[in-house]
C-alpha cells in the first residue's frame, strides 16, 4: 500500500547540543528542528549562545556533547560535506578589504570549485541582487558598513547553498540599511534557501522569521511562529503606572490576576483588556492611577513572560557598538 | 588540493599587487646598506680587503643583504596570517570545503614568492651598482638557497603568528630573534677573523649556512662546504615547516 504524505524535510536538526568553554556553558542542551525552506530566527540577548550554535553548525567549533545535522550530514563526522552545502555570513566582518568586491567573490567561488564561466555569471547575479554591481571593481575598504554587509550576503550566496547562516546580519547598521537587508533576506525565501539567522533585535525576528526560538543563557526558552508565541501568553498586555504599585499589585493578586512589577510598572496579561480595565479602576481606591496602556503582546512581552526579565535591546546594542569599533580598528 | 592551494596563493598575489608601495619601501633599507655602507667599506678595505674577503666588499656584502631582506620579508609575510584572523578572512577560508593544509601551503608559497621577488630586485640593483655575479655564479643554486631561506622564515612567521597575538610580541621576535640571527650570520663580515667565542654563536646559527651558500652561488666565495650549507639549511627549513604547520593547524 502506498501512503501519500506531505513530507517536511529537515534542513537542520540539533539534538541535546552542549558547548562548554572551560567553566562557561555557552550552549546548554539545545534541541531544534528547522524545516527546509523556512526562515528561522534565534532571538536572544548578547551572550545567549547564538554565535556558538552557528559556529558548531558551520563546523568551526566542536560540540562538547550532543549531535547536530545539516542537510542530513553530521557536523562533526561529515564536516566537509556540511561545508559544501552551507553559506555563512559571520557576525564579525570577514571580507578581504584589500581586494575588490569582484575579487572577493572570485576567490570565494574558486574555494567552492565553481567553474570559470559560471563564476563570472554568478558574480554578476549576486552583485546585482544586492545592488552593488556598479561597485564590483572598487576596493572593499572604500565600502560603507552596509555595503560590506550586503557584499557578505552576496558572497554567502555565491555557491547556491541550500542552508544560509546569517549571524546578526544587521548588527550596527542604521535602520534604513537594515530594512534594505531585510528585503534581500525575504527574497531568499522565494529561491528555496533555508535561512537560520540570529539576532537580538526583536523587530528583525518578528518581521523576517517564519519561526523563532527565544534563547537565553544557552537554553531555548520557547519556540514557535511569531503569532503563536504572542498568542501563547494571552490576549492583551496591560501596563499600569500608579502612585503605589505594590499595593495595587497585591489587590490584583487577591482578585485572581497574574500581575508583575517590572521597571516600576505593573504588567498584566489578560484575554480582553477592555473588560478588565474598569475592574482595575474599581480596585484602585486610594491609589492614584497615572496611566493605563494596553496592547497586543510583542516579542518583548513574550521574552519577559518566559524569562522573567525585561529585554533590553539598547543595552545589548551598546555593547555591540563597542565591539564593532574594536573589530574595525 | 593543488587547485585550492592555487586559490589561496592567488589571493596572496592579488594583495601583493596592491602593496606595491610596501614592496618599494622594503627595498630602501638594502639600497642604503649597499649604496652607503657597501661603498664606504669598499674603499676602506681596498688595500687589505681582497685577500681576506676574496673579492671587493660590495660584492661580499650583497648576498648578505639579500638574505637579510628576504628573512625580514618572509617572516613578516608569515605573520600577516594574524591580520587574517583579526580581520576575519581566516574564517572565510576555514569554513570553505578545503583542507587546512591547502591554506597553509598556499600562504607559504605566497610569502616565498614575495621574498624571492625582492631577492631578484636586489640582485638587479646590485648589478647596476657594479657587483659582478660572473664566474662561479649559479642561478639555480641562488634560487634554491633563496627558496630554502624564505620558506623557513615564512614558516617561522606562521608559527609565531599562531602563538603571539600582539604587535609588541612581534617587535620582540624581530628584535630578539630575527635581528640577532642576521647579525650572527656573517652577512656583513667574514666569519674567519671573529674571536672564537663569537664564532661559536655564528656556527650554531643556521642562517650562517644560508648566507654562505648564497655567497658561494652568487660570487663564488665560501667558508664552509656548500653541500654542508645546503644540508643544514634544508633540515632547518623542514623543521620550521613542521613547526609552522603544527601551530597553524591548532588555531
Ligand atoms: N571562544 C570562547 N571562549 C570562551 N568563552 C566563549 C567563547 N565564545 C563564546 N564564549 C562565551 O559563550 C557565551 C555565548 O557566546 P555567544 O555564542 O557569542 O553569544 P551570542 O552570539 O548569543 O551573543 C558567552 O558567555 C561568551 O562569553
Ligand atoms: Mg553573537
Amino acid at each position: 500500500m502506498q501512503r501519500v504524505e506531505k513530507m517536511q524535510r529537515q534542513a537542520i536538526k540539533i539534538e541535546g547540543l552542549v558547548k562548554r568553554f572551560n567553566d562557561i556553558i555557552a550552549v546548554n542542551e539545545v534541541s531544534l528542528e528547522i524545516n527546509e525552506g523556512e526562515i528561522f530566527a534565534l532571538l536572544g540577548p548578547n551572550g545567549a549562545g547564538k554565535t556558538t550554535i552557528i559556529s558548531i553548525l558551520a563546523t568551526l567549533l566542536k560540540p562538547t556533547s550532543g549531535r547536530a545535522y545539516v542537510n542530513g550530514y553530521n557536523v562533526v563526522k561529515e564536516a566537509e560535506k556540511v561545508r559544501k552545502s552551507i553559506g555563512i555570513v559571520f557576525q564579525d566582518p570577514s571580507l578581504d578589504d584589500q581586494l575588490t568586491a569582484r575579487e572577493n567573490l572570485d576567490i570565494h567561488a574558486r574555494l567552492y570549485h565553481i567553474p570559470k564561466e559560471e563564476r563570472r555569471r554568478r558574480i554578476r547575479e549576486v552583485l546585482e541582487m544586492v545592488e552593488l554591481y556598479e561597485r564590483a571593481d572598487s576596493l572593499v575598504k572604500t565600502f560603507s558598513g552596509g555595503m560590506k554587509r550586503r557584499l557578505e550576503i552576496a558572497r554567502g550566496l555565491m555557491h547556491k547553498p541550500s542552508v544560509l547562516f546569517l549571524d546578526e546580519p544587521t548588527l550596527g547598521l542604521d535602520p534604513q540599511t537594515r530594512r534594505h537587508i531585510w528585503n534581500y533576506i525575504k527574497k531568499l525565501k522565494n529561491e528555496g534557501v533555508t535561512v537560520l539567522l540570529t539576532t537580538h533585535y526583536m523587530e528583525e525576528a518578528d518581521s523576517l522569521a517564519d519561526r523563532i526560538a527565544i534563547i537565553d543563557n544557552g537554553k531555548i526558552v520557547v519556540f514557535g511562529t511569531p503569532s503563536e508565541l504572542k498568542d501563547s501568553i494571552g490576549g492583551d498586555v496591560i501596563k499600569i503606572r500608579c502612585s503605589n504599585v505594590s499595593k495595587l499589585k497585591d489587590r490584583l493578586h487577591e482578585n485572581g490576576f497574574d500581575a508583575k512589577i517590572i521597571n516600576g510598572e505593573i504588567i498584566l496579561h489578560v484575554n480582553v483588556a477592555e473588560k478588565v480595565i474598569p475592574k482595575i479602576f474599581s480596585l484602585s481606591s486610594g491609589i492614584e492611577i497615572h496611566s493605563i496602556m494596553y496592547k497586543e503582546p510583542s516579542l518583548e512581552d513574550v521574552f519577559l513572560h518566559y524569562t522573567g526579565r525585561a529585554y533590553r535591546e539598547e543595552e545589548a546594542s551598546g555593547i555591540d557598538r563597542i565591539r564593532m569599533r574594536m573589530v574595525r580598528r | 588540493m593543488i587547485h585550492d592551494i592555487y586559490t589561496i596563493y592567488l589571493r596572496e598575489m592579488l594583495r601583493l599587487r596592491r602593496q606595491r608601495v610596501r614592496l618599494v619601501t622594503t627595498i630602501v633599507m638594502p639600497l642604503l646598506w649597499l649604496g652607503i655602507i657597501g661603498n664606504a667599506f669598499n674603499n676602506a678595505f681596498k688595500t687589505v680587503g681582497s685577500s681576506l674577503l676574496g673579492g671587493d666588499f660590495l660584492s661580499f656584502l650583497t648576498p648578505g643583504i639579500l638574505i637579510m631582506t628576504m628573512v625580514f620579508t618572509a617572516t613578516i609575510s608569515g605573520i600577516t596570517t594574524v591580520f587574517d584572523r583579526e580581520f576575519g578572512f581566516l574564517k572565510e577560508m576555514l569554513v570553505a570545503p578545503i583542507k587546512r593544509e591547502s591554506i597553509l601551503i598556499g600562504k607559504m608559497f605566497g610569502g616565498v614568492s614575495q621574498a624571492i621577488l625582492q631577492g631578484i630586485i636586489i640582485i638587479v640593483l646590485a648589478i647596476f651598482m657594479g657587483v659582478s655575479f660572473s664566474g662561479a655564479s649559479s642561478i639555480p643554486g641562488m634560487l634554491l638557497t633563496m627558496f630554502l631561506v624564505s620558506i623557513a622564515f615564512v614558516s617561522l612567521g606562521l608559527a609565531v603568528a599562531s602563538k603571539i597575538k600582539s604587535m609588541e610580541g612581534f617587535q620582540m621576535i624581530m628584535n630578539f630573534l630575527i635581528q640577532p640571527m642576521i647579525f650572527l650570520s656573517g652577512a656583513f663580515y667574514p666569519v674567519k677573523t671573529l674571536p672564537s667565542w663569537l664564532k661559536i654563536f655564528v656556527r650554531i646559527n643556521p642562517l650562517t649556512y644560508g648566507v654562505d651558500a648564497m655567497r658561494y652561488f652568487a660570487i663564488g666565495i665560501n667558508e664552509f662546504n656548500v653541500i654542508l650549507d645546503l644540508t643544514i639549511l634544508a633540515i632547518f627549513s623542514i623543521l620550521l615547516i613542521l613547526l609552522g604547520g603544527h601551530f597553524f593547524r591548532k588555531t
